[in-house]
């Protein structure tokens, strides 16, 4: 024993030790000795208090009394007396207690025991003085971002101009000694944000036309004009989404039902820019086809508590809308942040059918979880509510205008999209402060203001100076101290990089891997005009025809002139259907209703053409009398028939279309009868009545959409398809958890999928077919024509030169695809500056 | 031909620039330590021989008494449908078809006790997830593979080659997407992730020019692009960290594919009656392919030599210091050891896809020296029985159906999936020679009466003879992630040879 005790409680802690502290001269001799050397505390002292202090005597805990919050504090001491005594480390309390030399009052309680070398580091610190800097604190910290909060702007003026961001950002530039930088040329600007609102390269007229314009106005308008463009957004901010929602065509739990897909519903929520804090809503609140985000991925079997579908709501939501992590104290109270075992159970009990019970690491602990959010004061969820009704108590908890963390974790995201890094960095971390508390509270504020409108958010930072000036190169880490001097450099996504690869080439995807309605992101012109030429024609009930018709015919001729160029068709029908082209069946759909793509190129013919649709199917002989006791099929189901289709045919130079309308004829009967269109008396026009008659169950808008989506055939663009081998090698996430930040790092086995993979081989071979059909002559023209899509800038004088030669006279497309492979691969292809 | 494994010009070309440099670039910092002061390694690399889809032990390495088949036997009667053959270890008997692993049995260990997780549903994608990764899928992060563990932690061997290379599983199959969920670095990043050869036959076209490019091509494009590059107007000033990485990349995967190493993956090279001794007999690789894919039983014909090669192709490789090698016999629903009905038959020609190859690849790497410094290990995501699914005492829903009576070939063999033990083959890497670790009940059901053995365990005896600490973690949102669960892990003392 070292001396004796006057509290010998087995108890916890610092609180059973004595008021005074002491160790004999001989154990004095008997310590580590000191480091010789100055002892640095952030990297010798901080991770040691950390590791083997903070968890009982740091973020607000304070067994026997004791806090190492600051310098002060640790002076201070607890119960048992000053915690250490400067310059003089023997006669420090800590040094006593971690030193083992008494077994009964040993620190750290929990964990391992220092080493010699570590107790030597805590002499040498105590010796020299107990150094600490300021602004290192293992105190509580605060819970930032949190509550509304409505800064004040500075005043605006020349240095710092109108725009409220760049206002806000004026004494903190001036704070931090950063220089006044002029924004980055037309050119370069456009490159950013096309790629960042639209994801795609500018076009090259497009380019050249806004960088000839002169209005002081162009950037505003540029930025405007693209946010207008519903389409192309929604198809960028798709996969943006798909990340945060871990959304996508492919992946596990789909092949038993253990995972539902929101992809028609996200569509539909950018392409008409619904306000945010409705997409939340919608989304912890769910219709059917939005239920996806909260039913997370279902594997068979049994699952770890922390796993369970209500669980994974919990962490996700928090996670993507709040900016917290959950996952720690989803087994045991987190040692990262402050957040409860309780916290999670109570919120995943609002999305759990049956009320939980606490596991902690796995194990039962017959405790009863809540029912409630993990901030206080936000409003109550009643536990005793059908998950229905919590279900809407939670979607108003989180989307209420007090709750000022929901707008500010979207901004900041917003933020980090478009500078490569957050306000708030890790941007899952927004208990954290921002590096401009301010600008955060504005950005979000401004959203709320707006209606929680993001495109507005989005105008509002790619409009500031700040987000135009010239790009920053950033580090290999996270930066200690970060200081902002303008955008990093950012890597193009995968995605980026094969709409861009389409771009300058003309070949992207072939087809959607879903279906969605397209018109939601059309202009309502476009809707018009689509929805017109998908009007169905169709024969109704009030039109007699014998019982023995099972088909139904619609017919029309066509007369071309000229060289039948292209010939397509979108066409869907009330019933399965076969097209023929002058007699020669060229496609059709065994699906009733679902529209079908065709091509009628190689069947079509100068001079008068017979296009005949056949809707319907006859049973086997067999069939319609009826074999081995098996009941005669019904005599067929004639009426309402009828078809949605729009046929778009280039001739001789010129386009001809024509869709469903009073132009075709149509015939009922049998396979025997097929009527031929010449034979004009076995054909009727169409009965006027039909035309405000029943659709016979035909979707106008579906028909619409497919016309629309024929359009875009070949030209697909990535975030449309399931990740091929070149988008997962670029960074594109599985998406089996959350991914909030993509990794941007250049790997060699990225490299190497580059380099010799199959996909970005066949994606170049396709494309340089494209561009050799275009341009078959001229080796000059067609790399003028590849650097100009491409890099958004003529090609200089030397790289003509260059490769020119590699092209060939006349040109090769194994030249043009190796052109291609190069430029792909520089880094001003595929970085963004 | 022979390969210089550790070649310091390689190491010189491309360390810093690829790994070295990934290592120190924002990857998660590995953040504990061990207690115990560091392993030191007996092997520095690993080949995982994957029977996908569930080896019965009772018909492989572990026989039980022997039922011929018979009409009218009940299902309950038939332990093992093949006879029992003896080994080169007094004690150990093999089932009939695996004479040529049997005679190797002197240079391994053989575990008879694995027992497979307990996740409720018997899935072979989420017991697969389990066994190389170590935790249960769902995670709210995404878990590494083993591989993908030993490459981060330890680099490449050999810098000229991927640390992590996977051999023979195609992902558009069945369950693709779930086989994807693990067959990944996950948080670790994609620099540690693994190099996929779906097709061993087709290995050389890894590292060959994209198809229908020649050889003077692709030179000239590289040399082509590096003019580009000199003359580009951005690379003209400054110099930027993204920009940097981005063109070293392409630097590194041009030194790979031109690298001596990479010869290894091209299987033309290798002699012929060598090739021959791991096809069974093909001589014309183009004769061994994945096509064929049918369930009527001659799918299993049509692909021997397929898992022959790619068991060729890891032994060129580790030859040429690759690091971390898994070879499967690939994972397709209802294919190769995935036998829901017919057992008997399909693993008359499983094993014979398997017997020669592996054994050959054990007297290989003995053979040239490297067996001592190679662990080998053959495993399975879980066993079958022709009665139990699931444990004895806990059965599975949705069980394989199988028939009251067998009058049927088809109906002869083990069809359903069982937990409750399964063999683990080792050999090489510090593992002891001709032990035998394990006891199994040699009655119905055949479970482990002894020393049995669960996934952390046998990761913690993989990681110990790579001097890899099971408690070694990586911090992925400021928290630990352990390389055994939870840092639970414990080697198999008595199967290292060191003990």
């Amino acid at each position: 024993m070292i001396r004796h005790r006057l509290f010998v409680l087995a108890a916890l802690g610092w609180l059973s030790l004595p008021v005074q502290a002491a160790l004999s001269p001989e154990q004095k001799r008997s310590l580590p000795p000191p480091v010789g050397r100055p002892v640095d505390f952030a990297k010798d002292i901080q991770p040691l208090l950390q590791n083997s202090c903070a968890q009982c005597h740091g973020r607000g805990k304070d067994k026997g009394g004791f806090r190492i919050d600051t310098r002060e504090t640790f002076l201070q001491g607890g119960d048992a007396g000053p915690g250490a005594v400067a310059g003089r480390s023997a006669d420090s309390l800590v040094i006593e207690l971690v030193s083992g030399l008494d077994p009964d009052n040993l620190m750290p309680q929990k964990g391992r025991r220092l080493t010699a070398e570590q107790v030597g580091l805590l002499r040498g610190w105590i010796d020299q003085g107990l150094p600490w800097p300021k602004e290192i604190t293992f105190a509580r910290q605060p819970i930032e971002n949190l509550r509304p909060q409505q800064p004040p702007i500075p005043p605006a003026s020349r240095q710092a101009g109108e725009h409220p961001v760049d206002r806000l950002l004026q004494p903190y530039y001036e704070r931090h000694k950063v220089g006044k930088a002029p924004p980055v040329e037309d050119r370069l600007f456009a490159r950013r944000v096309y790629l960042d609102v639209i994801g795609l390269l500018p076009p090259p007229e497009e380019l050249e036309a806004f960088a000839r314009e002169r209005a002081p106005d162009k950037r505003e308008r540029l930025v405007h004009r693209l946010l207008a463009n519903n389409h192309r957004y929604a198809e960028h901010w798709l996969s943006f989404w798909n990340d945060l929602l871990r959304n996508d065509y492919k992946g596990t739990g789909y092949i038993d039902g253990g995972r539902k897909q929101i992809t028609a519903w996200l569509y539909r929520a950018l392409a008409t820019n619904q306000p945010y804090d409705r997409m939340v809503a919608q989304l912890i609140n769910p219709p059917p086809e939005a239920e996806g985000f909260l039913k997370g991925i279902v594997w068979r079997g049994a699952v770890n508590s922390s796993q369970t579908p209500a669980m994974q709501a919990a962490q996700n939501l928090s996670q993507v809308f709040m900016g917290v992590n959950l996952k720690c104290a989803s087994c045991h109270d987190s040692f990262i942040n402050d957040y409860t075992l309780a916290d999670t159970y109570a919120l995943a009990n609002v999305f759990s059918d049956e009320p939980l019970e606490l596991f902690q690491c796995d194990k039962p602990t017959g405790i009863k979880a809540e029912t409630r959010f993990f901030y206080p004061g936000f409003g109550v969820i009643s536990a005793s509510a059908k998950r229905p009704e919590r279900l809407r108590q939670l979607s108003e908890i989180i989307t209420s205008k007090d709750n000022g963390r929901l707008s500010r974790t979207v901004v900041n995201r917003l933020w980090a999209r478009f500078f490569g890094r957050g306000l708030v960095e890790p941007v899952d971390e927004m208990d954290g402060p921002a590096w401009h508390p301010d600008l955060l509270n504005w950005l979000a504020e401004d959203l709320v203001a707006h209606g929680y409108n993001l495109k507005h958010t989005i105008a509002t930072i790619l409009t500031s100076r700040a987000y135009q000036r010239p790009a920053v190169p950033g580090g290999e880490g996270p930066e200690a101290h970060y200081v902002f001097h303008g955008p990093l450099v950012r890597r193009l996504t995968a995605e980026q990089f094969r709409d861009a690869l389409t771009s300058l080439t003309g070949a992207g995807y072939a087809q959607p891997a879903a279906q969605v309605d397209w018109l939601a992101g059309q202009p309502e012109s476009v809707r018009q005009t689509l929805l017109r030429q998908a009007a169905p024609l169709v024969v109704s009930e009030a039109t007699e025809v014998p019982t023995n018709h099972w088909l139904t015919w619609f017919g029309r001729e066509l007369s071309l002139t000229g060289r039948i160029e292209r010939a397509a068709a979108v066409v869907a029908a009330s019933d399965v259907f076969t097209v023929f082209v002058n007699g020669q069946a060229v496609g059709g759909s065994r699906k009733a209703k679902e529209p079908a793509h065709l091509d009628l190129h190689k069947h079509l013919r100068e001079g008068i053409n017979q296009v005949v649709l056949q809707i319907g199917a006859k049973p086997g002989a067999e069939a319609i009398k009826g074999k081995d006791g098996k009941k005669a099929a019904p005599p067929p189901k004639l009426l309402p028939k009828g078809f949605a289709g729009f046929f778009e045919i280039q001739a001789g130079g010129r386009t001809v279309s024509f869709h469903a309308d009073d132009a075709w004829r149509y015939a009922t009967g049998n396979e025997d009868t097929k009527p031929d269109l010449s034979r004009t008396a076995a054909w009727a026009a169409v009965p006027e009545s039909a035309g405000g008659g029943p659709a016979a169950g035909l979707d106008a808008r579906a028909v619409a959409a497919a016309i629309f989506q024929r359009s875009e055939m070949g030209r697909v663009r990535a975030a449309w398809v399931a990740a091929d081998p070149l988008a997962m090698a670029l960074g594109r996430p599985n998406r089996e958890q959350v991914c909030t930040v993509r990794p941007t790092q250049a790997t060699t086995l990225q490299a190497l999928e580059l380099t010799n993979g199959g996909t970005l081989a066949a994606v170049l071979r396709a494309g340089a077919e494209k561009l050799l059909a275009n341009h078959p002559t001229g080796n000059r023209r067609l790399v003028e024509v590849i650097f100009q899509r491409g890099l958004g800038r003529p090609a200089t004088a030397g790289e003509i030169a260059l490769a020119a030669p590699l092209v060939g006279e006349p040109v090769r497309a194994e030249g043009i695809e190796d052109l291609l492979w190069s430029v792909a691969m520089l880094p001003e292809f595929q970085l963004i500056y | 031909m022979s390969f210089s494994p550790h070649s310091r010009r390689d190491f010189l070309q491309t360390a810093g620039a690829a790994t070295l440099g990934a290592l120190l670039a924002g990857y998660p910092r590995r953040v504990a330590a061990d207690e115990t002061g560091p392993i030191k390694a007996t092997a520095d690399s690993v080949i995982i021989l994957w029977m996908a889809g569930g080896m019965a032990h009772t018909e492989t390495f572990d026989p039980k008494r022997h039922t011929p088949f018979a009409k009218g036997l009940k299902p309950g009667d038939v332990l093992s449908t093949f006879p029992d053959i003896p080994t080169s270890v007094d004690g150990i008997r093999f089932s009939a078809g695996l004479e040529n692993l049997a005679r190797v049995m002197d240079r391994g260990t053989l575990i008879r006790s694995y027992t497979a997780g307990d996740l409720g549903f018997i899935l072979h994608s989420r017991h697969q997830f389990h066994w190389h990764t170590g935790y249960a899928p769902p995670q709210t992060v995404a878990c590494p593979h083993l591989g993908a563990v030993i490459s981060r932690t330890l680099g490449p061997l050999n810098p000229a080659l991927p640390a992590f290379i996977n051999i023979g599983q195609r992902f558009d199959v069945g369950e693709g997407e779930e086989l994807k969920a693990f067959t990944t670095a996950g948080f670790l990043g994609s620099e540690f992730g693994p190099f996929n050869i779906p097709f061993p036959e087709q290995a050389a076209q890894t590292i060959q020019p994209p198809l229908g490019m020649t050889p003077g091509r692709f030179q000239n494009r590289e040399k082509f692009y590096r003019q580009l590059l000199a003359r580009n107007p951005v690379m003209l000033h400054g110099s930027d960290y993204q920009r940097e990485s981005l063109v070293r990349s392409v630097d590194n995967a041009h030194r790979l594919l031109n690298s001596p190493a990479a010869r290894a993956f091209d299987l033309s090279l290798e002699p012929k009656e060598s090739l021959l001794k791991y096809t069974g007999g093909i001589a014309d690789l183009s004769q061994v392919s994945a096509a064929g894919q049918t369930r009527d039983g001659s799918y299993e014909k049509s692909t021997v030599g397929r898992f022959g090669l790619g068991c060729l192709l890891a032994r060129r490789l580790i030859e040429a210091g690759a690091r971390f090698i898994e070879v499967t016999t690939e994972y397709i629903p209802f294919l190769n050891w995935d036998t829901h009905e017919n057992g008997h038959e399909k693993l008359v020609h499983m094993k014979k896809a398997i017997d020669a190859p592996v054994a050959q690849l054990v007297l290989d790497l003995e053979a040239r020296g490297l067996l001592d410094r190679t662990l080998i290990v053959l495993a399975t995501e879980f066993s079958r029985d022709s009665l139990v699914e699931g444990k004895p005492d806990k059965l599975v829903k949705d069980q394989v159906p199988v028939p009251d009576k067998i009058e049927d070939l088809k109906h002869y063999g083990m069809h359903r999936h069982f937990t409750d033990a399964g063999c683990v083959l080792l050999f090489g890497g510090g593992i002891k020679k001709g032990h035998l670790h394990g006891v199994t009940a040699d009655e119905r059901p055949c479970k482990t009466l002894a020393d049995r053995v669960v996934i952390e365990d046998l990761h913690a005896t993989i990681y110990q003879t790579l001097g890899i600490s099971p408690k070694l973690a990586y911090e992925v949102e400021k928290r630990p992630f352990y390389v055994t669960r939870d840092g639970l892990g414990q080697p198999i003392r008595a199967i290292l040879a060191r003990g």
